[in-house]
């Protein structure tokens, strides 16, 4: 009994971190109907500026805002450089826009920095942990679900109670009436935007944190786990990517617990045939999402 | 549409993952920095031998000569120490014979870029040192970089590119399948020697391959040896199936049980992917007995994050990884003192691997990124260069020949001796992380 509590514990925890990335990942498919590939950037550019703060001497009191700021800046640098130019675009259009921004990212790095990765100190806490019941708990793990409860919670009450939320709601729901009704496109989409770098952001302070490391395609790994995260809840639906995200991250462990040996290198592989097996039931997503027209 | 939708984008996920993910032809994860190997290669070594691990750096002739018809002895060896020690600013006259041309088929993607682009500056910085003084028997050294970006297809069209340009051997990227790829051009007519690739399949006479480094079985065995050395007798790994990551972790369990240790269980991760190990290291902690050393080809910040995690979890296990530790900045990471890992050379201070690199930073006004990478990059040019004054040939298939007949090229990590083979039988060097540093812990010579 002790043993699965603690893998349930174990995959809230990691399940957590795609969670975090699903909600981004989300916000931009209910503003824009895209599923912008290039979300992992954001964890790119992110690990890179921890990697040149820590080199100031920074610690983590400031590469945590740093982080979060560079995110959210990134977010809407490639929104004003990439996206709004192809707003129109078909979505196989935008799709690929979303590849080009990840490619020409990575590239950049690879040819202006290195390809070798660049690392920095992790919190000495990092991998501390708390025994309660026989359950270890790592105190990553717990920041993590706490941040994504809370980071749901501030997006919901954004979307639900600010009027840049509810614009942002209104444009998901029906662009082109939303617009009718006097709701500015560019600014609904830069503070969906800004929004999914902010959750983003929070998603690569946990990731560095652990990890420690900038590489050209750090963020590539959690922007996959996040989209696969969000299309299991169901693209566009806020709770479904938490949903989305937990189911992924305990499915995971439970896989690389449970799975015997000879076949425990399939995890990865078993997880894309559980989701193809889940949208033969759900096509969807467990969530589904309502229709809308992109801007 | 919405579905449409989906099943586009599952099927994109599908083809990155896929093109992520490791295979069985040697391609690694986007992220996985390391050196190949191959899970189905047959090992031809004997068990290790100890070495003394005095300065890290062998002598020459230390390797012993394997069964093989020797090479032609050298006319006029190449003075390797003159090399490192020249002054480009004080040149000799000019080589003017023939040109010597070599062609190095870089990888300058994010996948292979770690290795070949401080790999190819070093070479072409050892060329100019070679050139300064004298070149290689009054031929000028000429090397021809060009990158194959990542492509089997475009490592094929680059090695066809300079046969084209009349090279007489080609320098090799770290993975199999684009090594593959060239050998498929050069079809055995032409040498290509691996400058980081531990790929056992790589070490091919046949097909005039050969490698500048040792193999994953070597490294594999030699850690084993380690490992039972340090009377650690129970041990834990952690690998993924295929190449390098699955086939050093096999062939470790393979020489570790049969020198009388027990590997208790073997735990999966994702190179360059896994940052969480949770669930394997709470399966370790319920193992009885625990093991006394885990040993694996982790990445250096994946093998920081389950050091930490065992540590924190009460789990007083060594660590011991391969050689992708170093390869992926593990002297810059931090929660990794005490590791112990398989490495090509030894940094000694006064050794031709560190006075090449500070004659490099002197001259180039910047720091090589990569050590280890730099010295094979030299040696695989030395090798050559060996073959070319032993036949006082350019022809590609007479230097070839001469290459792997070689029984001893003095070089900066060792001396190379293919001996007929396409494996330079240099030793392994197991270095412990000590203040943040390397410190050489043992060196074994496992002869193939």
């Amino acid at each position: 009994m002790t043993e699965i509590v603690q893998q349930l514990v174990d995959g809230l925890g990691r399940g957590g971190e795609y969670a975090l990335i699903a909600l981004g990942v989300g916000l931009i498919f209910g503003v824009m109907r895209m599923v912008n590939f290039a979300h992992g950037e954001l964890i790119t550019v992110s690990a890179y500026a921890s990697y040149g703060l820590a080199l100031t001497g920074a610690t983590w009191w400031i590469l945590v805002p740093g982080i979060v700021v560079t995110a959210i800046l990134t977010s809407v640098l490639v929104e004003f450089v990439a996206f709004r130019w192809v707003r129109s675009a078909t979505d196989f259009a935008m799709l690929l826009t979303s590849f080009g921004v990840h490619f020409v990212v990575q590239a950049a790095f690879v040819m202006f920095v290195s390809a070798s990765s660049r690392h920095f100190a992790r919190p000495d806490w990092i991998t501390s942990t708390v025994t309660i019941g026989g359950i270890r708990f790592e105190a990553i793990d717990l920041g993590i679900i706490a941040a994504t409860a809370l980071s749901l919670a501030f997006t919901v009450w954004v979307l639900q109670h600010t009027v840049y939320g509810m614009a942002i709601r209104a444009a998901a729901e029906d662009f082109d009436t939303a617009r009718l009704l006097g709701v500015r496109s560019d600014q609904v989409i830069r503070m969906a935007f800004a929004l999914a770098g902010l959750l983003a952001g929070i998603a690569a302070v946990f990731f560095l944190m652990r990890t420690g490391r900038a590489a050209p395609s750090a963020g590539l790994i959690p922007m996959l786990k996040g989209v696969l995260a969000a299309l299991i809840g169901g693209l566009g639906r806020l709770q479904g990517a938490v949903i989305g995200g937990l189911l992924l991250g305990l499915v995971e462990i439970l896989l690389v617990s449970r799975l015997p040996d000879s076949v425990d290198g399939m995890v990865n592989g078993i997880v894309f045939v559980l989701v193809a097996v889940l949208f033969i039931f759900r096509p969807t997503g467990i969530l589904a999402a309502g229709s809308s027209h992109r801007p | 549409m919405l579905n449409k939708r989906l099943l586009a984008i599952v099927l994109s996920l599908c083809l990155i993952a896929a093109a992520c993910g490791n295979d069985d032809d040697g391609t690694a994860a986007v992220t996985a920095p390391a050196p190949t190997a191959a899970s189905t290669s047959s090992s031809t070594e004997d068990a290790p031998q100890q070495a003394e691990p005095d300065d890290g750096e062998p002598e020459p002739g230390e390797a012993e000569p394997g069964e093989a018809e020797p090479a032609p002895a050298s006319s006029a060896p190449l003075d390797v120490d003159a090399v490192l020690a020249a002054d480009l600013s004080a040149c000799g006259p000019a080589p003017t014979g023939e040109a010597l041309k070599i062609g190095y088929a870089a990888d300058f993607s994010e996948l292979g870029g770690f290795v070949d682009i401080p790999g190819s500056s070093a070479a072409a910085y050892f060329a100019e040192l070679v050139n300064c003084v004298g070149g290689i028997d009054g031929r000028p050294l000429e090397l021809v970089v060009r990158d194959i970006e990542g492509d089997p297809e475009t490592a094929g069209r680059v090695a066809q590119e300079l046969l084209d340009d009349g090279v007489t051997a080609i320098l090799g990227p770290a993975f199999f399948d684009v090594n593959q790829a060239i050998l498929q051009v050069t079809a055995g007519h032409t040498p290509l020697i691996s400058v980081s690739s531990t790929e056992p399949l790589l070490a091919d006479p046949t097909q005039l391959s050969l490698l500048a480094s040792f193999t994953d079985t070597a490294q594999a065995k030699a850690a084993a040896q380690f490992a039972v050395d340090q009377g650690w007798r129970t041990a834990a790994t952690f690998s993924v199936p295929g190449p390098y990551f699955g086939y050093l972790v096999e062939v470790f369990t393979e020489e570790y049980e049969a020198l009388g240790g027990e590997v208790l269980g073997d735990y999966p991760f994702v190179p360059a992917e896994t940052t969480d190990f949770s669930a394997q290291v709470n399966e370790i902690a319920a193992l009885d007995p625990q093991p006394d050393v885990i040993y694996s080809a982790l990445l250096a910040f994946q093998a920081a994050i389950l050091g930490g995690q065992l540590d924190e979890a009460g789990i007083d296990a060594e660590m011991l990884v391969a050689d992708a530790f170093t390869a992926t900045g593990g002297y810059f990471i931090d929660g990794v003192e005490g590791f112990f890992h398989t490495s090509h050379t030894f940094p000694a201070p006064d050794g031709r691997m560190v006075r090449f690199l500070n004659s490099y930073e002197q001259a180039k006004g910047t720091a090589l990124e990569s050590d280890s990478y730099a010295a094979l990059a030299a040696d695989a040019i030395l090798v050559i260069a060996q073959a070319v004054i032993d036949t006082g040939s350019l022809d590609p298939a007479t230097v070839g020949e001469a290459m792997i007949a070689g029984t001893g090229v003095d070089g900066l990590t060792g001396v190379l001796a293919y001996n007929g083979g396409g494996t330079p039988n240099t030793p392994v060097y197991v270095h412990q992380v000590v203040d943040g540093g390397p410190s050489l812990a043992a060196v074994y010579e496992v002869f193939e």
